[in-house]
């Protein structure tokens, strides 16, 4: 009976992580996966591989669950999400097949070390973004015209119709492949990569970009989903609390991301995050046998350069000026 | 009229109805797997074990029929995530089928090539890889 109670025990404790992760992954838009592999894989010594397998499915349940919102409002784009699905899903096989070559020849320690850099990086435009809600007009291009790439939306904040045009489709659709690449490799969504891709590249609204690219993720992840599921990289038992687990933190993390009315918080979350690349990073240089700490003096160095660089990115963004009207 | 059943309403509609279908079928395999302590001739704690060898690679899809109805913990979980992958494929078709009627030819190409992808990575992908 005490074993029975031990493994129930287990399950809930994978999916409080899940619901943690959500929460987070919503706060701070980078999705629930990309907190999920750090916190399995770290603290919970899930085999990365298992990590990763229960994250990607995990990310098609809270887009799905996400985007059947957004979409049904006409934010997100289902046209525009199609047409750069090409790229991403294409990317995602390869992702996905680069990630069958690396575990199979033992090379799990760069999986650690590009997800640690991944994350870092997506921070910067993830902090950075939201900076104004309407786009700076651009004039169509033949991309417009060809690929029917405008579109308009009922923003409720501005009480008024927001009319866009999308542009350089071609940039949009190279950075998409590359973002499914991630996605595969990694177990993530990469919405970071996506909202980049949407925004800088395509000039589109940032709710247009940020609910599309949550639309897209689900049939990316689904793509990857596939070919994890017949490497056998899927544990049942942890993507079944993970899948749920995720599902509840982001419902949790919406809700609670419309209260939030002090905006400095967020840095707070920001800080956990960039502890989380940072000790991947560290991790996979330790797994490879590049660099040979004691886990005390991993933390340690995770911490206080976590401190560090959010602190900096923290002055900067107040300096530019602009902060606090993020989302 | 066109409105009310507009690619977007059913979209949502698609989703929704995904998720929660995959999650009841996880929900009811997971209690499944602690009443009857093992699925598929595996232990519970072989099953829930976080360095097991039991994965998805030893899941074979058509044991999940004979599975859900021997009421199998495993094949029920199965089937749930199986339904979540299928729901983002499930609104592909369902973009697809309305470019067809609104007749825009470029998007249904776009639409196959995504379904194209999808269906490789699915069904060619692991045959290449054995």
């Amino acid at each position: 009976m005490s074993a029975v109670l031990f493994i129930l025990a287990k399950f809930l404790l994978i999916m409080a992580a899940g619901i943690i992760a959500g929460i987070l992954g919503s706060l701070t838009g980078l999705g629930g996966a990309t907190v999920l592999v750090p916190l399995l894989s770290l603290f919970f010594s899930v085999p990365i591989i298992y990590a990763t397998g229960a994250s990607l499915i995990s990310t098609i349940a809270t887009s799905a669950g996400s985007a059947s919102a957004y979409t049904k409002k006409k934010i997100a784009n289902v046209k525009i999400g199609i047409g750069l699905e090409m790229a991403t899903t294409a990317g995602a096989i390869v992702g996905s097949l680069t990630a069958v070559y690396v575990y199979a020849h033992n090379f799990s320690w760069t999986i650690y070390v590009i997800f640690g850099v991944v994350l870092l990086t997506s921070l910067i435009p993830t902090i950075h973004r939201g900076k104004y809600e309407e786009p700076p007009h651009k004039q169509a291009d033949w991309w417009t015209k060809v690929f029917q790439l405008q579109g308009s939306y009922y923003d409720e904040k501005l009480k008024k119709n927001v009319s866009y045009t999308g542009v350089r489709w071609w940039l949009a659709e190279l950075i998409m492949f590359f973002a499914g690449v991630i996605s595969g490799l990694l177990g993530i969504g990469s919405g970071a990569l996506k909202v980049l891709g949407m925004d800088w590249a395509m000039n589109l609204p940032m709710k247009v970009t940020t609910t599309t690219s949550n639309f897209m993720i689900g049939i990316t992840a689904a793509t990857g989903s596939t070919i994890y599921w017949y490497e056998g990289y899927i544990q049942i038992f942890i993507a079944a609390a993970t899948a749920i687990g995720v599902l509840i933190g982001s419902y949790l993390g919406a809700k609670v991301l419309v209260r939030i009315t002090n905006k400095d918080i967020r840095w707070l979350f920001f800080a956990i995050l960039s502890f989380l690349g940072i000790e991947m990073l560290l991790k996979g240089l330790y797994l490879g046998k590049f660099i040979a700490f004691g886990p005390s003096t991993e933390i340690f160095i995770s911490s206080v350069s976590a401190v560090l660089m959010i602190t900096g990115l923290y002055l900067h963004q107040k300096r530019g000026g602009m902060i606090g009207k993020t989302v | 009229m066109e409105k009310q059943y507009d690619i977007d309403t059913i979209t949502s509609h698609i989703l929704k109805a995904g998720v929660l279908t995959s999650l009841s079928f996880i929900l009811i395999g997971i209690a499944l797997l602690f009443i009857n302590g093992q699925g598929d001739h595996y232990t519970l704690s072989q099953i829930a074990n976080f360095n097991s060898t039991f994965n998805s690679r030893f899941i074979p899809l058509t044991g999940i029929l004979p599975g859900i109805i021997a009421l199998d913990g495993v094949y029920y979980v199965t089937m749930g995530l199986w339904i979540l992958i299928f729901t983002p494929i499930t609104v592909v078709f369902t973009a697809l089928y309305s470019f067809t009627l609104k007749r825009n030819p470029s998007y249904v190409v776009m639409s196959i090539i995504v379904l194209f992808n999808l269906f490789f990575a699915m069904i060619v992908v692991p045959r290449l890889l054995i």
